[in-house]
């Protein structure tokens, strides 16, 4: 598959970058973007600007907080860390990931046999 | 730029940065490093966008304006209807605030006009106003502390003889000086009224107003000193007001009370207004304290005639008010409550016209709430949209009321309270302009923020919905409701204008039963005794001049070039003359259970002139007519109309029957043709000695028609006396000139109030009737309008959203017949609803009308006028159905593959 611009839907880079921050800690924004398309094996490339609006609804749904900070290059940069009410969102989004993952998964294996 | 803005860039900057810093580390030129981080953040501009929009959600922006006018330019079918009603329900609200406020919350236009009042007596016993006050002013005067300046004054109206021998009435206030302190007159030449003018041997003088100094003085210079003619008094002008000065009420000339002549026990004496200013540091609560303790000491004191008076105080201006007493204020408040139902129901259509499409913009509205708007922003960017349409169509409001009130404001309330004080003022002022600013908001916050509310609940449902494919959107039972209201006003709003054009054309059509074009109505005044004593002598002798003075008018009238003949009667014909119980001789020959009431029989009273029959050229259909001898006192004959005949006679031989009136209730008010000595209770019976044929002695806003009887007397016993010209040949108006001549010549202190031509006499009424006339054709047109977009809208919007569930039905293999049923039959019961609670409501009405006044309204709820209601209604329903009927057909020819597909 090659890496497709737009490819990623918009309700689930939220829940991208909760899992980004919640396996890798805080961080800055372009930091977060390199970071979520390292993870995709650079199968996923974003537009890395659209990553602002969503940070923006996480921070508003109070499940991501910011605080200027430095970057490794020494930069002013806005630094993005997990909330408790982010942890938690991320545990339900994620079982219900799981779970809507694990049924479409299961038409994937229809074979002749199965009852 | 805002904090968040500029972290916005900062960020953004960075981000940038940092990516050009990492493609550099892999080997790139700098350039090229730049252009491949632009091109992995995407458009940083839409970015910004996207974000600012976001963070903006609460509250309104310009773009949110900028896009609602781009909707106005979109939907102009929309822009127009709810353009139209928005601006109409603006010009009614305006229109109706700034009359009402003329009477509910008056202000002078006077430097102490907050301070000024005006001091009652009320007769507890009758709950009304006890109008022979100037006794208890005289004690007012004295003792108030919280009230200084008191004055009074009387109204009179007086023949101003000018310079050429014209002669006019002028309205006079005899006026206590403190009148021209407490208002602030200042005169353009000379003074005005002093104390010493009111001394009983001081000198007639008098005070004019600019406007008499224009027109009759033509602007004369040297017109103080001057001495002319007011009746048969010469009167010194020791001053001219300034322009615009009409206090008290609606005032050309000022002369001075003068009390000291005037009868001065309790409940006597002419009629007097009384005034004053608040004291300084006295409230409206403290003066009227004092004056309740002011009328106890003299109720304690004359308790045979102020037992029951109590004085009251309340602010000047307020004396046009009716709010004062319960009926008038129970009109005010029904006004209120019909322009407010009006307000809403306009508001609502437009809501529903509004929400009609916002609906067909859901999918719009979705994408925007996914992509992180909020209910909120939603709502707020609705609300502008309604906000730009309201504020255009609040210009034109605006403009349209003030037309309004300037062509037919003044003329409407000229018609129905004659010449206007001083203060009223239909410019609209400041304080209405914020009125139609708060219309404005008010119509935007119902015709905008509830659809709104309605469109955005569960959205994030909605966006699982659409995306399953069927539209989430439905009209609940608010709409309903604002529907079957919308049908219902179709409805009563015609049958108001029916009801109104009737009243219009029953006027103009009524018959008086002879020509009435061919004569000149003139109606004449006896002058007050402003300058001599009111006692009973000198009453009998001036009514015996007055006998003189009209016999010498009428022949010289009648010696006119052209006027065929010259009469008098107390009330012109097609006005409706005094209504009386009579009682017939024969009624008392009936067997009666003990104690039991005679028949009720009400008359039409005419007093005429013996001669009233000839000149009108009336044929005597039995008996004989009036002659000279009838008129004599003591004279019990009588002659009655065809429609006395016909109703109360019930076709009895008229001549010979006795005739009495009959004056029931505690209090007896004599019917009189001018004698006082009247005996109350039963009068004398009068012989009927004559038929006439009907002459128009009833009017055409009375309900029915008028039974007539005719009492001979002399001119100058009448209550009021109308002398009647018949010019055969021309105008009867040309002949105005020559009368007005004759009576300045015959007695200069004899006026003429008014002069006009006999079949022009109800033309106030039709004026005032034909303005309603348009008012409710405009009124109705506009509701029509309305409720027809309104309801074509929402009936075909949810025709139109059920296009996948009919592609589905017919699919499955439903017939064409069934899934027409189906959609029809909410939006079937909706008009049909609306249509039964309008006519309900027009029939209620009906019968609530037939019981008063209206001239032969009962004779139109007839099987006629009921077909014609339901077949307005039929009318009414076939186009509510037309509007299905489009989107049905539209989604009966769609492939049901492509209506599943649709969506």
């Amino acid at each position: 598959m090659t890496p497709d611009r737009g490819d990623v839907v918009y309700g689930s880079l939220g829940l991208l970058v909760l899992k980004t921050l919640d396996a890798i800690g805080p961080m800055h924004g372009y930091r977060l973007a390199r970071r979520i398309e390292q993870i995709s094996g650079n199968q996923l490339v974003l537009n890395q600007g659209t990553l602002y609006p969503a940070l923006l609804r996480l921070e508003q749904m109070d499940w991501v907080s910011s605080k200027w900070g430095q970057s490794d290059t020494g930069r002013r940069v806005k630094i993005y860390s997990l909330t408790k009410a982010g942890r938690k969102q991320l545990t339900r989004e994620e079982a219900q990931w799981q779970r809507s993952a694990g049924i479409i998964a299961r038409f994937f294996d229809i074979a002749e046999d199965t009852p | 730029m805002s904090r968040a803005e500029r972290e916005l860039d900062d960020e953004v900057a960075a981000h940038l940065a940092e990516a050009i810093d990492d493609y550099i580390a892999r080997g790139l030129s700098p350039q090229d490093a730049r252009y491949a981080a632009l091109r992995d953040f995407g458009g940083v501009t839409q970015v910004k966008q996207v974000h600012r929009e976001m963070r903006g959600c609460a509250f309104m922006n310009w773009l949110d304006f900028k896009l609602g006018a781009r909707m106005l330019v979109k939907y102009p079918g929309l822009t127009l209807v709810g353009g139209i009603a928005m601006a109409f329900a603006i010009c009614v609200g305006l229109v109706v605030f700034q009359i009402l406020g003329l009477f509910v919350h008056p202000t002078l236009p006077l430097p102490q006009g907050d301070r000024l009042v005006e001091i009652r007596l009320m007769d507890l016993e009758v709950n009304d106003e006890e109008p022979q006050i100037l006794h208890d002013y005289l004690h007012w005067r004295q003792s108030l502390r919280s009230i200084t300046d008191v004055g009074a004054w009387r109204n009179s109206s007086l023949n101003l003889i000018d310079a050429l021998g014209d002669s006019r009435p002028v309205a006079v206030a005899e006026m206590s000086v403190a009148g021209f302190k407490v208002s602030a007159g200042v005169p353009l030449m000379g003074r005005v009224l002093v104390e010493a003018d009111e001394q009983p041997a001081a000198p007639a003088v008098a005070v004019i107003g600019h406007e008499i100094w224009r027109t009759r003085f033509g602007s004369d210079p040297n017109v103080i000193g001057r001495s002319v003619k007011f009746g048969n008094e010469d009167v010194t002008i020791v001053g001219v007001m300034r322009e615009g000065y009409e206090f008290p009420v609606s005032h050309d000339v000022w002369m001075p009370l003068k009390t000291a002549l005037l009868d001065q026990t309790p409940r006597s004496g002419p009629v007097v207004v009384a005034f004053g200013l608040l004291a300084t540091g006295a409230s409206m609560k403290t003066a009227q304290a004092e004056l309740t303790t002011v009328g106890r000491q003299v109720a304690a004191q004359s308790p045979a005639t102020h037992q029951r008076l109590e004085p009251l105080v309340r602010p000047f201006a307020m004396m046009t008010s009716p709010a004062g007493d319960p009926a008038g204020g129970l009109i005010l408040y029904s006004v209120y409550v019909f322009t407010a139902a009006l307000l809403v129901l306009v508001c609502g259509n437009v809501g529903l016209l509004l929400f009609a499409r916002a609906a067909s913009r859901e999918a719009d509205l979705v994408v925007r709430t996914a992509l992180g708007a909020s209910r909120g922003r939603i709502v707020a960017q609705m609300f502008a949209e309604a906000l730009v349409l309201g504020g255009l169509a609040a210009v034109v409001g605006v403009i349209a009321a003030d037309v309004a009130l300037r062509y037919w404001g003044v003329g409407f309330l000229e018609a129905n309270m004659g010449r206007l004080p001083f203060w009223f003022d239909l410019n609209l002022s400041p304080t209405a302009f914020a009125v139609a600013m708060l219309l404005t908001t008010a119509a935007a916050v119902v015709a905008g923020i509830m659809p709104a509310m309605k469109i955005t609940r569960r959205m994030g449902d909605r966006l699982k919905q659409t995306t399953a494919g069927s539209g989430g959107l439905r009209f609940g039972g608010v709409w309903t409701v604002v529907i079957v209201a919308q049908v219902a006003a179709t409805v009563i709003f015609p049958a108001v204008v029916y009801l109104m054009q009737f009243m219009r054309s029953g006027i103009e059509d009524f018959d008086a039963g002879f020509a009435t074009e061919q004569y000149l109505a003139v109606q004449l005044e006896r002058d007050y005794a402003v300058f001599g004593e009111n006692t009973d002598a000198a009453a009998l002798e001036r009514n015996a001049r007055l006998a003189g003075t009209l016999d010498e008018l009428r022949r010289q009238v009648a010696s006119q070039p052209g006027v065929a003949g010259v009469t008098f009667i107390g009330n012109v014909p097609t006005t409706g003359g005094p209504q009386k119980i009579v009682e017939m001789a024969y009624d008392l020959d009936l067997p009666q259970a003990h104690g039991a009431e005679p028949p009720f029989r009400e008359a039409t009273i005419g007093a005429v002139d013996p001669s009233y029959f000839e000149v009108l050229n009336a044929p005597v259909l039995a008996g004989r007519g009036f002659t000279a001898a009838d008129a004599a006192s003591g004279s019990r004959v009588a002659i009655v109309d065809q429609g006395f005949v016909d109703q109360i006679l019930q076709g009895r031989n008229a001549v010979g029957q006795q005739v009495r009136f009959r004056y029931p209730g505690k209090a007896p008010r004599p019917w009189s043709a001018g004698n006082a000595a009247d005996p109350p209770g039963l009068g004398d019976w009068y012989e009927i000695v004559g038929v006439v044929p009907e002459l128009g002695l009833g009017a055409p806003t009375r309900k029915g028609r008028a039974a007539g009887l005719y009492i001979p007397a002399t001119p100058n016993l009448f209550v009021q006396i109308q002398m009647m010209v018949h010019v055969p040949g021309g105008d009867p108006m040309t002949i105005a000139p020559q009368v007005r001549e004759a009576a300045a010549a015959v007695d200069p202190s004899l006026r003429l109030v008014s002069l006009q031509r006999v079949n022009e006499v109800n033309n106030d009424v039709l004026w005032v009737t034909s303005l309603w006339v348009r008012i409710t054709v405009v009124l109705s047109s506009v509701a029509l309008l309305l409720s027809l977009a309104g309801i074509y809208a929402v009936l075909s919007f949810t025709v139109a959203r059920r296009t996948r569930e009919i592609g589905v039905r017919v699919a499955l293999g439903a017939s064409r017949r069934r899934v027409i049923a189906a959609t029809f039959r909410r939006p079937l019961l909706q008009v049909t609803g609306g249509i039964l609670v309008g006519t309900m409501i027009v029939f209620t009405a009906a019968i609530l009308i037939r019981n008063t006044e209206l001239a032969g309204f009962e004779n139109e709820l007839t099987l006629a006028g009921m077909a014609k209601i339901v077949g307005y209604g039929a009318i009414m329903l076939g186009v509510c159905m037309l509007a299905c009927l489009v989107p049905t057909r539209r989604a009966l020819g769609v492939e049901p593959t492509t209506a599943l597909r649709t969506e």
